[in-house]
């Protein structure tokens, strides 16, 4: 045996030694890369003078063509396949210093500049950056046949394909992979992992007991399966969809959008495929026959900032929105800082100014305008309301047109396409009051440019504060043509109202006047009347047809039913309202250059054959198994949800200036199987990463691998990181017993402290939930962006304004206050303390053993133990000897309150502090 | 010291130790992995190199997630150490405070030439408004002759030690948006404030205190919310901790009920026994980090509050910033300030809220509401000048006072109506800004208005030049600090910016 192994060595030994020869000759004839040797020579040289922002001379090195192009200088300054009249080499060796480059810097190293010659000489080629080629299949490295395999004769460690890519690394940094993780560590890791709680102790009882090989699958497959696995990967997409119950901003007022945040959860746990999930959120109005669920999946851009404070321009806040959604694409989505290409083109990255442009012109043709009514909105009906809202949509699929039908839902669901009132103009008395147009005693105002073709009616949404005001519509002047006059009584609050119009075709500017002679002088400069939006309808269709009259009665009910929820929502302009898309200079939205068409940036795959170009064709685009960096950039997410960091750490950038991939063939291969093999399941996608043996490490390092690879870059070990926000609180729920199962609906106020909420003009108010609402679990908690939760912000939760494609955890000791103090976590300790004494018997030793095994489902070591009895006995002299204290750890207010309960709350409280629990081992 | 508390001083002492080889391996292994940035390896322990990044063009983050609040040197020496920035939320009168212009008040009652109004916009004037003349008693105060009105009494007693900034110019007329642009460099959210800033730059001198502090007055949060102190794309370890004037002072700084001192330490040496415990086993340094934060998150327990507690201050002081102990109040969060910057704390953010005089009622008219509103900062931010000389703390503490903008010289028409109160409305064009301490020259004032005070005629300033000034004090080139994120280096200033180096001494 000792023999054969030599024998075996030495051939090996000899291959090697050949191998070395061969490659130390060639090395002279290998061909430059681009990618992986000139580009970031380029990056870190050059590109910051002649980049995609400065081009000194006329110089650029970002794109092939302008780096051919004749400079300033008269003459091209890379001529491929001569560096000797190149005037890049002449210049980086130059003598003088006026005239070498870098200008004023260190010159490049001989070998550099060599490299750069030859790479001349080669054709001076471009290469594409990795993440902008689209995913090819890989090949899985063969981990068995690797040289310490082979040694070892050991590989059994190797549990699915991704271990081989991680085997074949860490066989090259001379890295032993750690063993299999014991099964209560597992329990608690997969569990956090995909349900974002502990297990239950009836599903931990039932996997700690299961000695068949697959106990661990069945484990990982019901927990997959559980509701609570949607709510665990919802908290992780409502940082990349901004979510929050509250408009942004000075008055930072409510937005009714848990719909969506509801949407989220179903879609995670029917396993909603990745392109699907992206299409709705993109572009869910736009598909055929959409319906109210696909409708809410856009609010996903609707989670954008709305500004209602007084005096602001809703232009202004309404474009800010939409580079908002471009932004959010695309560090979200595509793992890259398209946010750059705003003001000038990509300093490192292919991607130009307009190509800015004609990508926001995909999202600048929907209906909201920041409004303060959050228009357009989703209106959903109660169940009584949706079956008359059935009957009424039947009824006109049978009686109308197509077209026509899809026109008076989109009343009734949507209140769309309004006109908002704030776009008149020409005002004589009237005035803007915030966003509202305003009329007094005697007044008028234009509204420019409205197409009454085929229109006979008019809704609008206003309130009236007097009697007999009479409300005149004149066709094209003041006093042109009266086309609908009424008398507008006062209202209680905002109403809808409905008149008919005398038909007219065509585009026309409407002239509106309102009179009120019952109103005296002192308060004839008062604001009587203010509308928020019109809407210009074609007339009820049918007339005279059965169920005429039955429908026209649904419909005007509907129109003013209160919703049962009212969900902002994408929704685009009809023609003739299109809205037109420029370049601004230097990303200033007043100053609007030439006009672009929506497009993809060139150096992407191009739009799909067939897709239409709105964000239904830009979805198309997003989910094309083409495009190199959608699925690449889930893939990274969700594996360092689960190992703690990404494959390429920077989640907000896989371009050039992130952090390179330290896995970058296993990134491809998961990105394709993801598309290919799971078909955009990212329950398998999950769960491939689980089952593999890299994720189910033992997390202990030993001195010398925590020597070589600080960060567990090369994966030796099992993922060791702290809980999310979110995670520290419902785990703490969840053992002590209060955490509340209940799923959906708006959002609640647990505990808070007081004077957290502070807000300048609205009286808003926390007011503290009933009943199990308390105890829920942290995504439904409200969430107001000027003010979030405190406990969530000290564990790097954060305010939602923007996007965030990556939390970077800290630790600090306002994170040690919060779980220490805050009186949340005390009342938990206190239910906690409970549960350990109903399970440990009178003992408090075996109390305190069994609180840990329901944290950790594993018995407590004695030294630990140890350490929690001196605090318990320590507490409880203390406790009995002053019984007002007691009363106050347990929460009572009688006198027969007991110093032992006090002191296990004591514990309690110490126990959610300690490290291993709020940290995922 | 007890045996228990040198057992768990030894415990914290050692988790430091550790910690710091950690750190200080994993900064050099991540430099060198990536290739971003020049950050030395002894360079950590001596401080940054913050200029080091320049070769390449490319800054590294200097961050060290396990203990991101140590105390670093800034680029070059500052003469500041800390900052007290006291807010004026709402935006007080220029018109009726510092920049005197008697020609408006010959003026006042006339109608707005239109010049004035073309292609302007304003939050609530319609129409053609009416001039207001200054509301106020103006006179030349102290050797450097410094325009001060009546309304601030105190101050005109420290007139040569202000330096006036007459002619400050912003691009937001509302509040929240033009307060994120005062303190973040940026009207949108999203980026860090000021404080975070610094805090993110120098850590804080003292572990048991936090690096950036906020306190508010007048009974409401500024506008902008707490993105105004938040730490935007920094990690949210350098955002401004709210010190409050109910409840907590800290939030979750004090012990639940029923837990004292004795059994809080008893409870934190359990965790940090078990914790150590949890480090032999897994030999993770994050352990070792935590068992610091909860060493560090104890004695802030014990800090703060002191820090926060005015009542054991003499009576002259009482007597001199007219505190109420135990009260919300500008003046109890001056002498807080004070109390924080001696204890080492780096920046100070005062909010006192109420200045928005629109006058449309008695409690926003320039006559009433706004005159009592100066009445309740003039006697403390003058003490506070006065405290921080006594104790020689003012040459290296830079106290700045101002607005978001300044107010329109002409009298406020909501709804074009006329208005029974005085008051104006908000004005981006031109308003006045004092700094004093920390290296900036005493006595002086740049910058002029037009004789109505509409624009700047001479010195005009943006906010970005008082960044880069505050900056600049505090020893750090505002071109030059920077932190990498979305593929690019921001800097506080974006791409603005200019130190006014007509007031540094």
């Amino acid at each position: 045996m000792k023999i054969k192994l030599n024998k075996k060595l030495l051939v090996v030994t000899g291959i090697l030694i050949v191998a070395l020869v061969v490659t130390t000759g060639l090395i002279g004839h290998k061909k430059v890369d681009y990618n992986t040797e000139v580009k970031p020579l380029f990056n870190k040289k050059c590109i910051s003078c002649h980049g995609g922002v400065k081009k000194e001379g006329g110089f650029s090195v970002l794109f092939r063509n302008e780096a051919l192009d004749t400079t300033d200088g008269g003459k091209p300054a890379i001529i491929p396949g001569s560096p000797e009249k190149s005037e890049m080499i002449r210049r980086l060796t130059s003598s003088d210093p006026e005239e070498r480059m870098p200008y004023k810097h260190e010159p490049l190293s001989r070998q550099e500049i060599d490299m750069l010659k030859q790479w001349i000489k080669e054709g001076a080629q471009w290469g594409n950056h990795w993440a902008y080629v689209p995913v090819g299949p890989v090949e899985v490295p063969r981990a068995t046949s690797g040289f310490r395999g082979f040694l070892s004769g050991n590989n059994n460690w190797v549990k699915n394909d991704v271990d081989r890519f991680i085997f074949e690394k860490l066989q090259e940094e001379k890295l032993e992979p750690s063993p299999i993780a014991d099964k209560a560590t597992l329990l608690r890791r997969v569990s956090l992992d995909i349900t974002g709680l502990p297990a239950s102790q009836e599903l931990a009882d039932k996997f700690l007991k299961d000695e068949n090989p697959d106990a661990y699958e069945k484990l990982v497959d019901t927990l997959l399966a559980s509701p609570q696995y949607g709510e665990r990967w919802t908290a992780m997409w409502l940082d990349i969809a901004r979510y929050a119950d509250s408009k942004g901003y000075e008055k930072d007022a409510y937005r009714s959008i848990w719909r969506y945040r509801d949407w989220l959860i179903n879609a995670f746990n029917a396993d909603k495929p990745y392109d699907r999930f992206l299409t709705e959120q993109i572009a869910g109005d736009l598909l055929p026959g959409a319906t109210d669920e696909e409708y809410i999946a856009t609010a996903f851009n609707r989670n954008t900032m709305n500004n209602d404070e007084g005096g602001t321009d809703n232009e202004e806040f309404r474009t800010a929105a939409i580079i908002d959604r471009v932004n959010t694409t695309w560090e979200t989505l595509m793992s890259t800082t398209f946010a750059c290409v705003q003001c000038h083109s990509h300093p490192y990255d292919p991607f130009k100014l307009e190509e800015y442009y004609n990508f926001m012109a995909f999202f600048n043709n929907t209906r909201d305008e920041d409004m303060p009514g959050d228009y357009p909105v989703l209106r959903e009906f109660n169940d009584a309301d949706r079956q008359k809202f059935g009957w009424l949509k039947n009824w006109l699929d049978a009686n109308t047109t197509k077209e026509k039908a899809t026109e008076l839902i989109t009343h009734v669901k949507n209140w769309q396409p309004a006109v908002y009132a704030y776009h008149a103009d020409r005002f004589d008395n009237c005035e803007l009051s915030e966003v509202y147009l305003a009329f007094r005693k005697n007044s008028g105002c234009r509204l420019a440019a409205v197409d009454l073709t085929g229109k006979e009616q008019l809704l609008y949404y206003y309130n009236s504060r007097r009697e007999n005001g009479k409300w005149t519509i004149h066709l094209d002047s003041s006093n042109g043509p009266v086309i609908a006059t009424t008398v507008i009584p006062p209202t209680k609050g905002w109403e809808l109202q409905k008149i008919d119009i005398l038909p007219s075709n065509g585009v026309h500017d409407l002239y509106f006047s309102y009179s009120n002679p019952g109103v005296d002088a002192a308060e004839a400069n008062n604001n009587l009347i203010n509308f928020d939006w019109f809407l210009f309808a074609s007339a009820f269709p049918g007339k005279g047809l059965p169920g005429y009259d039955s429908a026209y009665a649904y419909y005007n009910y509907l129109l003013t039913t209160p919703p049962s929820a009212k969900t902002p929502v994408m929704m685009e302009n009809p023609q003739n309202m299109f809205r037109r898309t420029y370049i601004f200079e230097r990303g200033n939205w007043m100053a609007k250059t030439h006009e672009v068409e929506p497009d993809v940036p060139h150096s992407l795959n191009p739009l799909p054959e067939g897709a239409p170009r709105n964000r239904l064709g830009l979805a198309m685009w997003l989910t094309d198994k083409k495009n190199p960096l959608t699925s690449r950039t889930m893939v990274n997410r969700i594996w360092e949800q689960l190992m703690g960091q990404g494959i390429a750490e920077t989640l907000e950038d896989l371009g050039t200036q992130g952090i390179a991939p330290t896995h970058k063939e296993l990134l491809d291969w998961l990105s394709w199987q993801f598309m290919n093999e799971y078909k955009w399941s990212m329950k398998k996608l999950i769960k491939a990463i689980v089952m593999s043996a890299t994720y189910q490490q033992d997390s202990k390092v030993s001195k010398e691998t925590l020597e070589k690879d600080p960060f567990n870059k090369y994966y030796a070990r099992g993922p060791r990181v702290r809980l999310s926000a979110e995670q520290v609180r419902d785990q703490a729920l969840a053992v002590s017993g209060l955490l509340s199962t209940k799923m959906f609906g708006r959002s609640v106020m647990p505990y808070q402290p007081k004077g957290i909420w502070q807000t300048p003009y609205d009286g808003a108010i926390w007011n503290k939930s009933d009943g199990e609402d308390q105890y829920r679990r942290a995504i439904y908690t409200y969430w107001r962006r000027s003010a979030p939760y405190p406990s969530m912000v000290s564990f790097d939760g954060v305010a939602r304004e923007v996007c965030l494609a990556r939390r970077i955890r800290t630790n600090t000791p306002l994170q040690a206050l919060t779980t220490l103090n805050d009186n949340a976590y005390i009342e938990m300790a206190r239910y906690y303390a409970e549960r350990m004494r109903k399970a440990g018997g009178s003992e408090p030793r075996q109390q305190i053993s069994k609180g840990y095994e329901m944290a950790m489902y594993r018995a407590i070591d004695n030294e630990k133990l140890d350490a929690l009895m001196k605090l318990y006995d320590h507490a409880l002299k203390e406790f009995e000897k002053d019984r007002d204290k007691a009363c106050e750890m347990n929460g009572d207010d009688t006198r027969e309150t007991s110093p032992e309960k006090a002191a296990l709350v004591l514990v309690a409280n110490a126990m959610l502090n300690l490290d291993e629990v709020i940290t995922k081992n | 010291m007890t045996q228990k508390e040198l057992q768990a001083q030894k415990l914290a002492q050692e988790a430091n130790y550790e910690q710091l080889r950690y750190v200080t391996r994993r900064h050099f292994l991540r430099d060198s992995v990536t290739g971003l940035g020049a950050m030395a390896f002894g360079s950590l322990l001596a401080g940054c190199d913050w200029l080091g990044s320049k070769d390449n063009g490319v800054a590294a983050n200097i961050f060290d997630s396990a203990n991101p609040m140590a105390g670093r040197p800034p680029m070059f020496p500052g003469k500041a150490k800390s900052v007290i920035y006291l807010h004026m939320a709402g935006a007080p009168s220029q018109l009726e405070l510092f920049d005197y212009k008697p020609d408006l008040q010959k003026l006042d009652g006339q109608q707005c030439p239109q010049s004035l109004l073309e292609g302007k916009r304003f939050a609530f004037i319609r129409g053609v408004p009416k001039m207001l003349g200054p509301y106020g008693n103006f006179a030349q105060r102290g050797q450097s002759g410094a325009w001060i009105s009546d309304h601030l009494p105190h101050l005109t007693t420290v007139a040569d030690e202000l330096s006036f900034l007459k002619a400050v110019q912003t691009d937001q007329f509302n509040h929240a948006p033009a307060q994120l642009l005062m303190h973040t460099g940026s009207a949108r959210l999203g980026r860090p404030s000021m404080g975070a800033w610094a805090s993110y730059g120098l850590g804080t001198e003292n572990s048991n205190l936090p690096g950036f502090v906020v306190l508010t007055s007048g009974g409401k949060s500024p506008d902008a919310g707490k993105s105004v102190w938040g730490s935007g794309f920094l990690p949210s370890v350098y955002q401004g901790v709210q010190c409050r004037s109910e409840g907590d002072p800290v939030l979750f700084i004090n012990n639940p009920e029923g837990i004292d001192k004795d059994l809080r330490r008893a409870s934190i040496d359990a965790i940090n026994e078990v914790n150590k415990k949890s480090y032999e086993e897994f030999k993770d340094p994050e352990i070792l980090s935590r068992i610091s934060q909860y060493e560090m998150a104890y004695k802030m327990q014990m800090s703060v509050p002191e820090a926060m507690d005015i009542s054991d201050e003499p009576a002259y002081i009482h007597e001199m910033y007219g505190t109420q102990p135990g009260k919300e109040s500008f003046a109890n969060n001056c002498l807080l300030a004070r109390k924080l910057v001696e204890k080492g704390v780096r920046y100070v953010q005062l909010f006192d809220w109420g200045w928005d005089s629109h006058g449309t009622y008695a409690g926003d008219s320039i006559e009433i509401a706004f005159v009592n509103k100066c009445r309740s900062v003039d006697r403390a931010s003058t003490a506070l000048l006065l405290d921080l000389k006594q104790r020689g703390l003012l040459d290296e503490t830079l106290v700045v006072w101002g607005g978001e903008f300044g107010r329109t010289p002409m009298q406020e028409n909501r709804e074009g109506k006329q208005q029974s109160f005085k008051g104006r409305d908000h004005h981006a064009e031109a308003f006045t800004i004092w700094m004093a301490g920390g290296g900036i020259k005493r006595g002086t004032s740049f910058g002029e208005t037009d004789p109505i005070g509409y624009s700047p005629v001479s010195g005009k300033v943006t906010p970005f030049d008082i960044q880069a000034t505050i900056l600049n004090q505090l020893g750090f080139d505002h071109e030059k600090f920077t932190y990498q994120f979305q593929g690019r280096p921001f800097r506080l200033t974006d791409v603005h910016g200019r130190v006014i180096n007509e007031i540094v001494a």
